[in-house]
């Protein structure tokens, strides 16, 4: 079921890479309309699984993570119709395309252990999926934003100079990005804690549940990755750290994000299956 | 009808010749008025700039207007014919629209793709329109014109790209900043280029100019030229502190702005980018600026190599941009040539309706009895059946391929109806009939 989606999402791809050398118009428009279809399909596949298991499916690693790429997708669009701007599109699609090749080709059995059956849970997974699609936009934008400045500083106007938005607005996309992220980072960090106080009080022996402390690897990444993004946004309202320095932070941030959610949730996490 | 192009241009002028011949300078709208009192030709428009002074006219009878638009131009300008005579071109029909096309692109331009020209292409006809002094050809051609400049523009990077030092500066501050409202600018030196970029920054909304000069009589003159304000040089520093954008242009020989100076103004506190254009020669910038990590500093070469960069990219440009041309160029001859079949034709269903007519009229003894509504029906029964039977011939005449084709056939059809015998009387269908009221031989 997921497969559709992917395609889509590809030929997106295509079609923005094909806007972002030509800078035709044309193509732009078409990889816009494309990207919408893609993720209205991606809507209905989540629709579909969301019947099927009666939840929105997240309770296993390649359920998420498609739900994380239809998040990311969406916030991407919404970006796009508000700035205008379609340059950033050759950079998230192959983002989008990655993830979504995880579940396309091992779709997972949604398996919900009757635990986790509890609307803090939904809260503190769908936030923090749409935390972490806010600040691959962040991430991409950061990057970006490093290439461009580079290339201004050089005095190298390539490539890149021609087709790539100014500083000021990736920086201000940036920050959006990083807020918007932080804002349901924190959601989904404070109601996880709440909603474990509660689970350890209703089914006191489960192992899962006694195994969440800061010293799992998951949780502490977690807690580090708030750390970083709360710097990020403390940074640029009280000391002014915007522009490069913020573009790096985000850079940096999202790389510990995808950090714990690809080989931690696949190979360490004692706590959290995914 | 024939479009008949006369004028001058860079190409083929000199410039105080193109000054003489400018019509921009005063009225275009009167030239063009004048102009169309003094020719016999039924359409003008007068296309004036810096770089040409062009006319067009649709002509029926091309050389006698040519000679009447060289008396105009000699009366209009004082000049004596010689002294244009060897820089003016002519162009007829499809050369001539070739032209138009090409100016309206760019690609005629002294600075190619430059975006200003299809505006005054506009402006031209707007200004001929106004006064009634444009017909269905000139108005035809210059529609034609103003989509093959907007093809070209959309379809092309021809116009893309500063392709002047200011220009490239101001284009460089957009890339950092985005938009330019709200931004402080400080110019330090009072100079030629120092203004032009500042009146660059101006009309892209800066919300402040900062003008500094040794001598601050010239920094005042500039200042109220661009709408800023003057700051005194030992102030210079602290102007810095506040502006995102610094202008240098002044004529001295040795830098003014040292790496301890900007870090003094910048020191680790900043983050926002200072965008420092130096433009002058020698430098007035030390060039150790640019190590500082959040200034980013460009200096007159290194706006030039941008310009540069740009004029050989819109080269690049220049093969898919005529391709476009000769494209409509093609379609646009199609459809002037199928327009020279418009006198034979209208000859043609003139010969056609006056038989009716005549027939209609020997009947009309025979037809006394019929009721009014029955005479009106024969009427207009006659006058369906001519219809249905030009219509086939009208197309294939319009639709022929080249020009030779048709000349033959218009000759045939001319011949086989002796429509040039007694071709329709003036006033009879519109003006391009003209041609056929001389008697034909062969």
């Amino acid at each position: 079921m997921n497969v559709l989606p992917l395609v889509l999402y590809a030929a997106a791809g295509i079609a923005y890479a094909v806007h972002f050398a030509t800078r035709q118009p044309h193509a732009g428009r078409v990889a816009t309309t494309l990207l919408i279809f893609a993720a209205l399909v991606h809507t209905f596949v989540i629709g579909m699984q969301t019947m099927e298991v009666r939840h929105v499916p997240f309770a296993n690693p390649s359920r998420a993570i498609s739900t994380f790429v239809w998040l990311l997708a969406l916030s991407y669009l919404y970006l796009e119709t508000t700035t205008d701007e379609r340059a950033m599109g050759v950079f998230i699609m192959p983002m989008l395309m990655g993830l979504q090749a995880i579940p396309a080709l091992s779709p997972g059995v949604e398996n919900i252990d009757p635990v986790l059956d509890s609307p803090w849970f939904w809260v503190h997974v769908s936030s923090l999926l749409f935390a972490y699609a806010s600040f691959g936009l962040a991430g991409v934008l950061g990057l970006t934003y490093v290439v461009q400045f580079k290339e201004i500083k050089k005095k190298h106007l390539g490539y890149f100079y021609t087709r790539l938005p100014s500083l000021q607005t990736l920086d201000v996309m940036n920050a959006r990005a990083v807020a918007i992220g932080w804002l349901f980072l924190t959601v989904g960090v404070v109601v996880g804690a709440i909603w474990t106080a509660q689970a350890r009080a209703a089914v006191p022996d489960d192992p899962n549940l006694q195994a969440m402390s800061l010293n799992d690897p998951k949780i502490f990444v977690a807690v580090l990755t708030w750390a970083v993004y709360s710097f990020a946004v403390l940074a640029r309202q009280v000391m002014g750290w915007t522009g490069r320095r913020a573009a790096w932070l985000s850079a940096l941030g999202f790389a510990i994000v995808l950090l714990n959610f690809l080989p931690i949730s696949y190979f360490v996490t004692t706590s959290h299956t995914f | 009808m024939h479009l008949l192009l006369l004028g001058v241009s860079h190409r083929t002028a000199p410039v105080d010749l193109r000054e003489r011949l400018d019509f921009s300078s005063r009225d275009v709208g009167t030239a063009v008025e004048s102009l169309a009192t003094r020719s016999s030709a039924t359409e003008s428009v007068v296309l004036s700039t810096c770089n040409r002074s062009e006319i067009y006219v649709a002509s029926a009878e091309p050389p006698r207007a040519r000679e009447e638009l060289i008396a105009f131009l000699s009366d209009y300008h004082q000049l004596t014919r010689e002294a244009f005579l060897p820089h003016l071109f002519t162009h007829e029909d499809t050369p001539a629209a070739h032209h138009l096309f090409r100016v309206a692109a760019g690609l005629d331009s002294l600075v190619i793709g430059e975006p200003q020209i299809l505006g005054q292409v506009k402006d031209a006809f707007q200004a001929a329109a106004e006064r009634r002094c444009t017909g269905p050809l000139l108005s035809k051609t210059f529609h034609w014109a103003f989509g093959v400049g907007k093809r070209v523009r959309t379809e092309t990077a021809l116009g893309e790209g500063a392709v002047s030092v200011s220009f490239a500066a101001v284009a460089l501050a957009r890339k950092i900043f985005g938009r330019l409202e709200g931004r402080r600018v400080l110019v330090v030196g009072a100079g030629e280029i120092g203004a032009l970029t500042a009146q660059h920054l101006r009309s892209h909304g800066v919300a402040e100019i900062a003008i500094t000069n040794r001598t601050a009589a010239h920094a005042d003159a500039l200042a109220s030229q661009v709408a800023g304000h003057t700051v005194a040089w030992d102030d210079m520093a602290h102007a810095m502190a506040r502006a995102d954008i610094v202008v240098t242009a002044t004529g001295s020989q040795r830098p003014i702005i040292t790496r301890a100076d900007v870090e003094a103004v910048t020191g680790r506190k900043r983050i926002d980018p200072l965008f420092i254009i130096d433009i002058a020669v020698p430098r007035d910038v030390d060039p150790a600026v640019g190590e500082i990590e959040q200034v980013f500093l460009y200096n007159v070469d290194d706006l030039q190599g941008i310009v540069h960069e740009n004029l050989a990219r819109r080269g690049a440009e220049i093969a898919r941009a005529e391709a476009i041309v000769a494209e409509e160029l093609a379609r646009f001859t199609s459809w002037h040539r199928s327009r020279r079949a418009i006198p034979t034709v209208v000859a043609l269903r003139q010969r056609f309706d006056d038989i009716r007519r005549a027939e209609l009229r020997r009947l009309d003894a025979k037809l006394g009895g019929l009721t009014p509504e029955a005479r009106a029906r024969i009427d207009e029964v006659t006058r369906l059946i001519v219809e249905k039977l030009l219509l086939e011939p009208t197309e294939q005449l319009k639709a022929l391929p080249d020009e030779e084709t048709q000349a033959a056939y218009t000759e045939a059809v001319n011949r086989l109806f002796r429509l040039s015998e007694d071709a329709a009387p003036p006033g009879a269908g519109d003006n391009e009939s003209a041609p056929f009221t001389k008697p034909r031989t062969g």
